[in-house]
This record gives C-alpha cells, sequence and structure tokens, in this order.
C-alpha cells in the first residue's frame, strides 16, 4: 500500500534472523525487522521499559514528511488489531488527499463517508452523516 | 549536604514524541527476511523516497501474543 513496516524489539539482529528462520508463523514475513538494543528508538517514542529493558507494544505511523500521525500503545499482554492499523493508515492516505475533510469514527474504506467542516455544520453533524 | 539527583517524575513523561511532532533523522539495523541479510534503515532515505512509515514495536523475539 506504499507504506515500509518495520518490525522493532530490542533484541539484536541476530535473534531476529533467528527467530524468523525459526518460529512458522513467521515464514512469511517479508518487512525488515528492527534492532534497539540500546532502547534509544524506543525511549524516543516513550514505550521503552527501563526497567525490563523491553518495548510496548506501540505502533506509530509517520508521513512521508516526517510527521508522527498516530500513536497506539498497548501493554505487553495484549496485541494489536491489524484490521485497525490498515484502517487508519487507508484514512490517512485519504485525508492526505482530502486536507478540507475529516474520517469519522465509523469511516473503514475509501467511498465511506467523510465530513467537510464548516461553520454551516456547527450542531448538525448527525444530518451531515446521514 | 549529600545531594541526591532526583529524577523529575515529569521527564518520564515529557521527552518523547508526541502526536503532530516532527520525527527525528533515525537509522535501525535491520534483519531483512526476504533478502535474508543484515541491513539499515535510514529515516532520512525514507523521507527523501516519500514513504510513509509505519514502525511496529513489539517486546520480545520468541514470545507469544
Amino acid at each position: 500500500m506504499g507504506a515500509e513496516v518495520i518490525a522493532i524489539s530490542c533484541d539484536t539482529q541476530y535473534v531476529h534472523l533467528a527467530w524468523q528462520k525459526h518460529e512458522k508463523m513467521l515464514q512469511d514475513v517479508k518487512y525488515p525487522m528492527g534492532a534497539d538494543p540500546t532502547g534509544n528508538l524506543s525511549s524516543l517514542f516513550g514505550v521503552y521499559d527501563e526497567e525490563k529493558g523491553i518495548a510496548l507494544r506501540g505502533t506509530f505511523i509517520i508521513t512521508p514528511d516526517g510527521l508522527l500521525l498516530n500513536s497506539e500503545v498497548n501493554f505487553f499482554n495484549m496485541g494489536r488489531n491489524i484490521d485497525e492499523l490498515m484502517r487508519k493508515f487507508k484514512a490517512n492516505i485519504h485525508l492526505a488527499k482530502k486536507t478540507n475533510e475529516g474520517c469519522p469514527a465509523k469511516w473503514k474504506e475509501e467511498g465511506d463517508k467523510t465530513l467537510t467542516p464548516s461553520a454551516a455544520m456547527v450542531g448538525k453533524v448527525f444530518e451531515a452523516l446521514q | 549536604m549529600h545531594h541526591e539527583e532526583e529524577i523529575d517524575p515529569m521527564d518520564a513523561i515529557c521527552c518523547s514524541i508526541k502526536v503532530g511532532q516532527k520525527v527525528p533523522d533515525f537509522t535501525l539495523t535491520t534483519y531483512d527476511p526476504v533478502k535474508g541479510d543484515f541491513g539499515s534503515f535510514s529515516f532520512a532515505e525514507q523521507k527523501k523516497a516519500k514513504k510513509w512509515t509505519i514502525l511496529f514495536f513489539y517486546p520480545a523475539d520468541f514470545t507469544f501474543v
């Protein structure tokens, strides 16, 4: 879809190699696996647990210009929903083209109803979403 | 008098990047499963190529969720 996905943990690149070759669930992985053993990048994004030396489950979507637009962080025991990540990414692509629009909570994909904020819409969002 | 260096609890909250801010350039050593080799990811290069980036942090290899 035109994005570079990188999966990052505080393991070294050697452990990534060993894991990807060993674990059958990873055999179709095509994206780079980043190594952050110092925790510096994880700290920059606020997901580094210093006590444990590992990263929380954080997903960050960054524009081609380098702007951070989305952040989702879960505690260690809860996985992230990939459908939701796709939804957010598609919404970002849409909004990058339609800079005067907003994607409401129920927006799922291109073609779904969006909102174009204006003075006329104030107090009338219900009608705008029909 | 003995001064203990106190860590301001606000530092733990304030020093990471927020949504809406520009991400500084960084590089990461990577393992590329497609090439089967180690490599390097450069955020500066990514911006030059005008691509979106999705960073997906997770706790540890060889674990479960």
